[in-house]
C-alpha cells in the first residue's frame, strides 16, 4: 500500500512538471538579454520596460479583460435564466432535446462558429469590432454556463420549493431565497469558465475582429508569424502571475465564507 | 443572492472603468475617428518607427492590423465589416482579389515616388500597367543550410536534396506550390507547368525525397532551423535571412535550375474609406531612404531601385538575395493555374506528404 502510494505521489508530481514546464520555460525566457528563444544570454528586464511602453500591447490586454468580464458576466445571467426554463420543461422528450442542442454548441468545433458568426454579423450589418467580439463570446459561454448551472438544480429537491411555498414565500421569493442560492456554485464554476473560455478564445474571436479591435490571442498569433519577442513573454508571465493571485485570493475567500455555513440547507 | 448580485454588480463596474480606461488611453493616442488610416499587413512586416514617422509627417493615425495567411486576409476583406485601407497581398491572391473585385484601382499620379521602382518589378503578369497594386517586397523559394552541421558541404542544385547522406535532414514549407514547385525545377521543368505527365513525373520524384525529410512545417520552420533542429530547409528569402541573422551557420543558395518569384505587393481594397491616407502612405513607402530603413528592418529583398542604392553594400552585392540578371532570368512567377489545376497541386502534394518512407 505505502508503495502505491508513493507511487501516486510521484505520477502527480511528473504530471504537474509536464503541465508547469512550457510556462517556466516561458518565464525564464523572459529575463533573457539575447532577444530570442535559444541560447540564454543574460538577465534584463527590457522586455518588461517594452510591454509597458507598448500602449497598443495595453488596450489589446484591456480589451481582453473587458471582453472576458462583460461576456461572462452577461453570458452567466442568461445562461442561468435558460437552464430555469430548460429545467421547467417537464416532459423528458423535448427536455432532452433542447440540452442535446446546448450540448451540440459546446461541441461543434470554433472555427465553424466563428465563421458562421463573422457571415452572419456581415450580412445584418453590424461593423466588425468590440459589439460583434462581444455577442459572439457571449454567444459561446452561454451552453458552458447553462452545462454548469443545469445539474445543480437537478439536484434540487423539489420538495425545498415546496417548503418555501409553504411558508408564505412569493414566486420571486422562492427563485432569490431559495433557488439561486442553492445553485450559487454552479453559478460560480459556470462564470469562471466562460471567463477562462473568453480569455484564450482565438478561433471564434480570430474571425470576428476589425476596425483596429482586437484581443490577446489573435494578437499574439499574428505576431507570432515572425517568431515570438520575448516581450510577449514577459506580458504572458505577467498574465500568468496576475491568474495565479487570482486564483490563490478565490481559494482564501472560499475557505473563509465555507467556515461559516450561510443559510438553513444542508449541502450535498 | 446578495454575494451573487455583489460579485456581478463588482464585475460590471470593473469592467466599465476598464472601458473608460481604454477609450482615454486611446484618445490620448489620438484615435478620434476620421483621421485614420486602418493598415493591414502580415506580422512585423514593416519598421514600426516608420509608422510613426508616417503619423507625425501626415497627422494621420494608424491601426495597424495583422494577418498570417493571405486567404484569411481575403475572408476578411470579401465579407466587409472592417474598413481596410491598406493590404499587402502576395501576387497570386492579388490575381484573385482583382478577378473577385475586391480591389480600388491605384491613382499614379498621386504617388510620384513611383519612379524609384526598378522597372523590372513594374508590370508584371498578376497585374499588367500596376493598375491595382505596387511593388512592396519581392524574394525567391531557396535552399538554408547549417555549413557547421553539414562539415561544409554546400548545395547548389535542387538535386542536391536527394543525396543520400541527408537522410532524415531537411524541413520543408508546408505549401502545395513551393514544394511542386521545386519537384518540377529539379527535373527542369518549369513550375508552373500544367502537363499531366511532368506533374506525376514529379511526384514520382518529390516521394523519393521522404527518407530525407523530417518534417513538413509551417513558421516554426525558422525557429527549427536556428535552433539547429535540423541542418537542411527549403524556405522563402526573408526567412531564410532572418533565420541568418540569427544563426551565423546558416547559408542560402538559389538553385541553378530556377525558383520561385514571389512578391507582396501594397493594394487598396474595396472596403477603404481614407483613399486618400492610402495613396499617401503608398508614396510614403516608397521614398528612398524609408524602404531603405524598412528593407534593413525586415530583411527582405526591395524593389525600389534608389532604395537599393542607399543600402550598404553587404546587403546590395548580396547575391542571395539581389541575384544577378543570369540567375533572375531563372526565375517564375506562380502563374494563377486556375481553380482546377490549383486543387490537383493540392491533391498531389498530399500524396506526397502521405507517401510512406
Amino acid at each position: 500500500m505505502r508503495t502505491n502510494g508513493k507511487l501516486a505521489q510521484l505520477y502527480l508530481v511528473i504530471v504537474f512538471i509536464i503541465l508547469y514546464a512550457p510556462i517556466l520555460y516561458l518565464m525564464y525566457y523572459s529575463f533573457n538579454s539575447a532577444g530570442t528563444m535559444h541560447g540564454f544570454d543574460g538577465f534584463t528586464l527590457e522586455w518588461y520596460k517594452e510591454v509597458f511602453h507598448d500602449t497598443r500591447l495595453l488596450i489589446i490586454v484591456l480589451n481582453t479583460v473587458v471582453i472576458a468580464l462583460l461576456s461572462s458576466a452577461i453570458s452567466t445571467i442568461l445562461g442561468v435564466v435558460g437552464a430555469l426554463a430548460i429545467q421547467r420543461v417537464r416532459r423528458n422528450r423535448p427536455r432532452n432535446s433542447l440540452l442535446a442542442m446546448n450540448n451540440v454548441l459546446i461541441v461543434s468545433p470554433d472555427v465553424i462558429i466563428g465563421a458562421s458568426f463573422l457571415i452572419f454579423f456581415t450580412m445584418i450589418g453590424i461593423k466588425l469590432g468590440f459589439t460583434s467580439v462581444l455577442l459572439s463570446h457571449i454567444a459561446f459561454s452561454v451552453p458552458i454556463v447553462v452545462l454548469m448551472v443545469l445539474p445543480k438544480l437537478q439536484e434540487m429537491s423539489p420538495t425545498l420549493i415546496d417548503a418555501a411555498k409553504d411558508l408564505g414565500a412569493s414566486g420571486w421569493g422562492v427563485l432569490t431565497k431559495v433557488v439561486l442560492p442553492f445553485l450559487r456554485p454552479g453559478i460560480f464554476a459556470g462564470f469562471f469558465m466562460a471567463l477562462t473560455y473568453s480569455l484564450d478564445d482565438f478561433a471564434v474571436t480570430f474571425f470576428v475582429t476589425g476596425n483596429g479591435y482586437t484581443t490577446l490571442s489573435v494578437e499574439i498569433y499574428s505576431r507570432a508569424r515572425q517568431g515570438i519577442s520575448p516581450s510577449i513573454n514577459a506580458l504572458s508571465t505577467l498574465i500568468f502571475l496576475f491568474t495565479i493571485t487570482l486564483v490563490v485570493g478565490y481559494y482564501f475567500l472560499t475557505r473563509r465564507g465555507s467556515k461559516k455555513p450561510d443559510w438553513g440547507v444542508v449541502q450535498p | 443572492m446578495k454575494q451573487l448580485v455583489r460579485l456581478f454588480g463588482a464585475v460590471f463596474i470593473i469592467a466599465i472603468g476598464l472601458m473608460y480606461f481604454t477609450s482615454y488611453l486611446n484618445s490620448s493616442q489620438g484615435y478620434s475617428g476620421a483621421n485614420t488610416l486602418t493598415i493591414y499587413n502580415w506580422g512585423d512586416y514593416i519598421d514600426p518607427d516608420l509608422i510613426a514617422e508616417f503619423e507625425e509627417e501626415t497627422g494621420l493615425k494608424v491601426i495597424y492590423q495583422t494577418f498570417d495567411s493571405n486567404e484569411a486576409m481575403m475572408t476578411k476583406i470579401e465579407q466587409g465589416g472592417t474598413t481596410f485601407d491598406i493590404s499587402i497581398p502576395s501576387e497570386y491572391a492579388i490575381d484573385k482579389m482583382k478577378a473577385e473585385g475586391l480591389l480600388l484601382p491605384i491613382d499614379h499620379s498621386k504617388i510620384p515616388n513611383l519612379g524609384n521602382i526598378d522597372p523590372r518589378f513594374m508590370n508584371l503578369s498578376f497585374d499588367p500597367e500596376n493598375e491595382y497594386s505596387i511593388p512592396y517586397f519581392w524574394g525567391t523559394v531557396g535552399i538554408i543550410y547549417n555549413t557547421e552541421l553539414l562539415e561544409g558541404r554546400t548545395f547548389s542544385s535542387w538535386n542536391d536534396l536527394w543525396s543520400e547522406d541527408l537522410r532524415n535532414q531537411i524541413l520543408l514549407v508546408d505549401g502545395a506550390r513551393e514544394v511542386m514547385g521545386f519537384g518540377l525545377n529539379s527535373l527542369n521543368y518549369s513550375l508552373n507547368d500544367t502537363e499531366e505527365a511532368h506533374l506525376q513525373e514529379a511526384k514520382r520524384k518529390l516521394g523519393t525525397l521522404t527518407p530525407n525529410i523530417k518534417a513538413i512545417v509551417g513558421d516554426e520552420i525558422k525557429m527549427l532551423l536556428a535552433g539547429e533542429e535540423a541542418a537542411v530547409g527549403v524556405v522563402w528569402s526573408g526567412d531564410a535571412s532572418e533565420i541568418m541573422g540569427e544563426n551565423e551557420k546558416l547559408d542560402y543558395v538559389i538553385p541553378e535550375e530556377g525558383s520561385n518569384l514571389w512578391f507582396d505587393n501594397m493594394v487598396i481594397p474595396k472596403t477603404a474609406k481614407n483613399i486618400e491616407g492610402a495613396h499617401k502612405f503608398i508614396n510614403f513607402m516608397l521614398d528612398p531612404e524609408v524602404a531603405a530603413r524598412n528593407t534593413e528592418y525586415v530583411g527582405y529583398s526591395t524593389p525600389n531601385a534608389k532604395a537599393l542604392e542607399l543600402l550598404p553594400e553587404e546587403i546590395s552585392q548580396d547575391e542571395r538575395f539581389y541575384p544577378n540578371p543570369e540567375m533572375t532570368s531563372k526565375l517564375e512567377v506562380y502563374k494563377n493555374l486556375g481553380k482546377k489545376m490549383l486543387s490537383h497541386y493540392n491533391e498531389l502534394f498530399l500524396e506526397f506528404k502521405m507517401h510512406r518512407k
